[in-house]
């Protein structure tokens, strides 16, 4: 089926690690104790149950690549659907990334300003965001894995900055285990907070470039349970340290944690952690445009960086879009809701695929 | 027989018309009348008598043992010779142009290194003699595997560098690719090494240097071994080792001289010290432009008290005070010695103390500045120095725009920027994005020395 281009293969096990974690955390995490709060108290174990799911879902996607290990899911697609229904279907993928970015670059934008830029409109921060994140991505997936790696050590030391929030928080919280009710709270927060732990799919599309591809699927789970143990400690701080009524409405919990903080030479480390937060973004912005703009390539049958300039432009407007917060909002939160559709796409695809097998065994 | 004779002397004068310093002497001697031909500049008088006049007129066979034979007809090869400083000697009958290499080098005697100096260990630098830099390296490697491969650059002067490796570590592939770099160069003129660095970098556009240079024998010998490619040339002090990372910027060889502690807390020192002088004076602009209220109220009082009286926002305060060090800092490098010393006091002490009375800098401002001067001469690399006062500008820059945010937005680009740097196809961040985990014993910390005998990642030895 290898359409016989020979891919160089630059990936990594590191690489391969830290790209599937950094996808992971970006501006989710961030609210991800309100997005919970449905739960209560109870939430707390929910990354845990976040992790085992992405597990499970990882390896279907695995499964379909390694049958095709030459080619991304773009590629996948038109040879398993055809030609016309797997550009129409990549098509909606590009369509989807673009409002993904520009919802998450809109939502942090919407936080500096908010926090760190009060008297400033987020056009010029999002120029200047965009045009650096085009030079990230014009480095190569490659750059883009090196520069999660690089992040992830740098950021990483923000964990501590939550530990005044643990010595201050009251760790009985926990208890009762599992003290919800209904199963519509339950399946509340697992629709919501479940997109702050999205990014993992993104491997069906640089899967064609990892070296050691029968060991992806051991390196993808540990990136993803890196994420998954980050997020659990911020639920897990964030349940020790609020009241029940402040995860409801605290929107970004994690910045609230840090505000617990105290130094005597920095009042508000909340403001230090939120623009320190832009490195999070840029890796995980980096690998989604890096993916939209295979996709483009593939749509058109041509790789050029052109198509990612007009990717980055086409996020701009669509971050400047002149319509009013609350329709932006709807816009982005079901852009993220098409995401889950990629999750399960590759079951999908697995069964065209099983069916063309079968199809071909017969003739 | 004459006439051929006189026709080679001919040609040889009309080729060397207008060099006033081309001698033609003649000598009757035991082998007949010989012609002695040489550009007086380039030879010692000294040399000339010990090595042609006297065996000329005592031991003729002497000459014969010394010397080469060249084609009569060569031109090129002739005048080459002579201007390479070797002499010609040319025998009426037979016929016989014979060549003797009397060429002596203006050259200075070895001193110690007034750019990286070290407290302890060898205190030898090189001089501006391929041949004595070559032999310095030779003292200290006593191994036939290292090689030493003569090349020519530049178009018009013809100089001679040579390219230094051991032969059974290096990797072959950087080889070939620095060899085919060199030889694609068409650059007239070479003054000094590192143009020669600079055109055969793998970003010309970047500010950071991606390549080593070091004039200290002791530290280009120890790449040499670890498997890196060293470059020298006629006429230049510094060596050139390649391939590098940005880590070993901030390696000084005193580290391997000091004990394991000493060393790691003064690498530790310079590391962040990079960071902290191209972010200091950016915080500054971005606590007191736009996020005022990241500071305690103690030090918001403090610092804004000791502003008051200034009239420029932050940004153009700093870029003021940043302004007035780098003029320091290059007129302190070009006015001769006797002077700088009066204008050094007179630039840091009665500038800032008046200026500050005056109204124009903040107190807390020119601490900071002078910190981060401080910092910037860190690195035992002076070209980093020099990339660090560069990189401070956009971070100030973005700072001013943006505050906390443009200073990350500033590092996202940096670090975006050196991941992406290549020296010689190799990644510039090593071991950062690791090639080899033990490169980690040699990193921020420095592990006691009977850890350190692999060889570094980056070199891509042959053997471990």
């Amino acid at each position: 089926m290898s359409t016989g281009q020979s891919k160089r293969k630059i990936l990594n096990a590191y690489h391969v690690i830290f790209l599937t974690q950094s996808t992971m955390i970006g501006v989710g995490v961030l609210s991800l104790p309100q997005q919970l709060s449905s739960l209560g108290y109870s939430q707390a174990f929910m990354p845990l149950l976040f992790g085992v799911i992405a597990s499970i879902t990882l390896y279907p996607m695995i499964w379909i690549n390694s049958k095709y290990p030459n080619e991304n899911l773009f590629r996948i697609n038109e040879i398993l659907l055809g030609k016309w229904i797997g550009k129409f279907v990549n098509l909606l993928f590009i369509i989807q990334f673009i409002f993904f970015i520009a919802g998450v670059i809109n939502s942090y934008m919407h936080l500096i300003q908010s926090t760190a830029l009060q008297e400033k409109t987020i056009t010029g921060p999002v120029l200047c965001f965009l045009l650096l994140l085009v030079y990230i991505v014009t480095g190569g997936i490659k750059l883009i894995a090196r520069f999660s790696m690089l992040i992830f050590f740098i950021t990483f030391g923000m964990v501590y900055f939550t530990h005044w929030a643990f010595e201050k928080g009251d760790i009985t919280h926990f208890l009762p285990l599992f003290n919800f009710y209904s199963a519509n709270d339950f399946y509340d927060a697992l629709k919501k907070g479940y997109l702050s732990i999205l990014g993992y799919e993104l491997i069906m599309f640089y899967f064609p470039y990892i070296v050691d591809q029968k060991k992806a699927y051991r390196h993808s789970l540990i990136g993803i349970w890196i994420s998954i143990l980050l997020c659990f400690i911020t639920t897990a701080i964030s349940v020790m340290y609020f009241s029940e009524w402040q995860l409801r409405n605290v929107e970004f919990s994690i910045l609230n944690l840090f505000k617990a903080g105290e130094f005597s030479f920095l009042e508000r480390i909340d403001i230090f952690g939120i623009t320190l937060w832009v490195f999070l973004i840029f890796s995980t912005v980096a690998t989604y445009l890096w993916c939209a703009k295979k996709g483009v390539d593939s749509l058109i049958s041509k790789s050029s960086n052109v198509h990612l300039y007009i990717l980055a432009a086409i996020i701009f407007f669509v971050v400047k879009l002149p319509s009013s917060r609350a329709f932006q909002e709807t816009l982005f939160t079901s852009a993220n809701y098409v995401a889950y559709m990629l999750i399960f796409w590759p079951i999908i695809l697995i069964l065209v695929h099983l069916l063309r097998k079968k199809k071909q065994v017969q003739l | 027989m004459e006439e051929k004779e006189q026709q080679v002397i001919d040609n040889i004068k009309q080729q060397t018309q207008d060099i006033d310093d081309v001698v033609f002497k003649k000598m009757a001697t035991d082998a007949g009348v010989v012609t002695i031909i040489y550009f007086s500049s380039l030879i010692e008088k000294m040399t000339l008598q010990t090595m042609v006049f006297i065996p000329l007129t005592n031991h003729i066979n002497q000459i014969f043992q010394v010397s080469e034979t060249i084609d009569l007809q060569d031109m090129d090869v002739i005048l080459q010779k002579l201007n390479a400083g070797q002499s010609l000697l040319f025998f009426h009958k037979p016929a016989l142009l014979q060549v003797i290499d009397t060429y002596s080098a203006p050259t200075r005697s070895i001193t110690n290194t007034e750019t990286e100096s070290t407290v302890i260990g060898p205190q030898d630098a090189f001089t501006e003699s391929l041949e004595t830099n070559i032999s310095l390296l030779k003292r200290r490697i006593q191994n036939p595997m290292l090689k030493n491969e003569i090349l020519t650059v530049g178009t018009e002067t013809n100089i001679k560098i040579a390219m230094l490796y051991m032969d059974n570590i290096v990797n072959k592939e950087n080889l070939d690719l620095l060899r085919k770099r060199i030889d694609e160069i068409q650059y007239p003129f070479f003054s000094d090494i590192s143009e020669l660095k600079q055109l055969i970098e793998d970003n010309p556009l970047s500010p950071f240097p991606q390549y080593y240079m070091s004039v200290r024998p002791d530290s280009v010998s120890q790449y040499l071994v670890d498997g890196r490619i060293v470059l020298i040339m006629d006429n230049s002090q510094a060596a050139i080792v390649c391939p590098t990372s940005f880590f070993e910027m901030f390696v000084s060889v005193e580290d391997y001289y000091n004990r394991w502690t000493t060393a790691s807390l003064l690498r530790m020192l310079r590391f962040f010290g990079f960071f902290l002088t191209i972010m200091i004076t950016p915080m500054y602009i971005s606590a007191l432009t736009f996020q005022t209220e990241i500071l305690p109220y103690e030090l918001l009082l403090n610092l804004q008290e000791s502003r008051s009286k200034v009239p420029f926002p932050p940004l153009i305060e700093v870029l003021f005070i940043e302004l007035i060090i780098e003029i320091l800092r290059e007129a302190g490098s070009r006015m001769p010695a006797k002077v700088g010393q009066t204008i050094g006091i007179v630039g840091g002490i009665v500038i800032g103390t008046a200026a500050v009375e005056a109204g124009l800098l903040s107190n807390i401002l020119i601490v900071l500045v002078a910190t981060s001067a401080l910092l910037s001469f860190l690195p035992p690399i002076f070209l980093l120095s020099n990339t660090s006062r560069f990189v401070r500008y956009i971070f100030i820059l973005s700072a001013g725009v943006f505050g906390l945010y443009g200073l990350m937005l500033a590092f996202s680009w940096l670090f975006a920027h050196l991941l992406r740097l290549n020296s010689l196809g190799t990644p510039y961040m090593t071991p950062i994005v690791p090639r080899n985990a033990r490169d980690l014993f040699d990193s921020i910390i420095r592990f006691p020395t009977k850890y350190l005998n692999a060889k570094k990642g980056i070199s891509r030895a042959q053997k471990k």
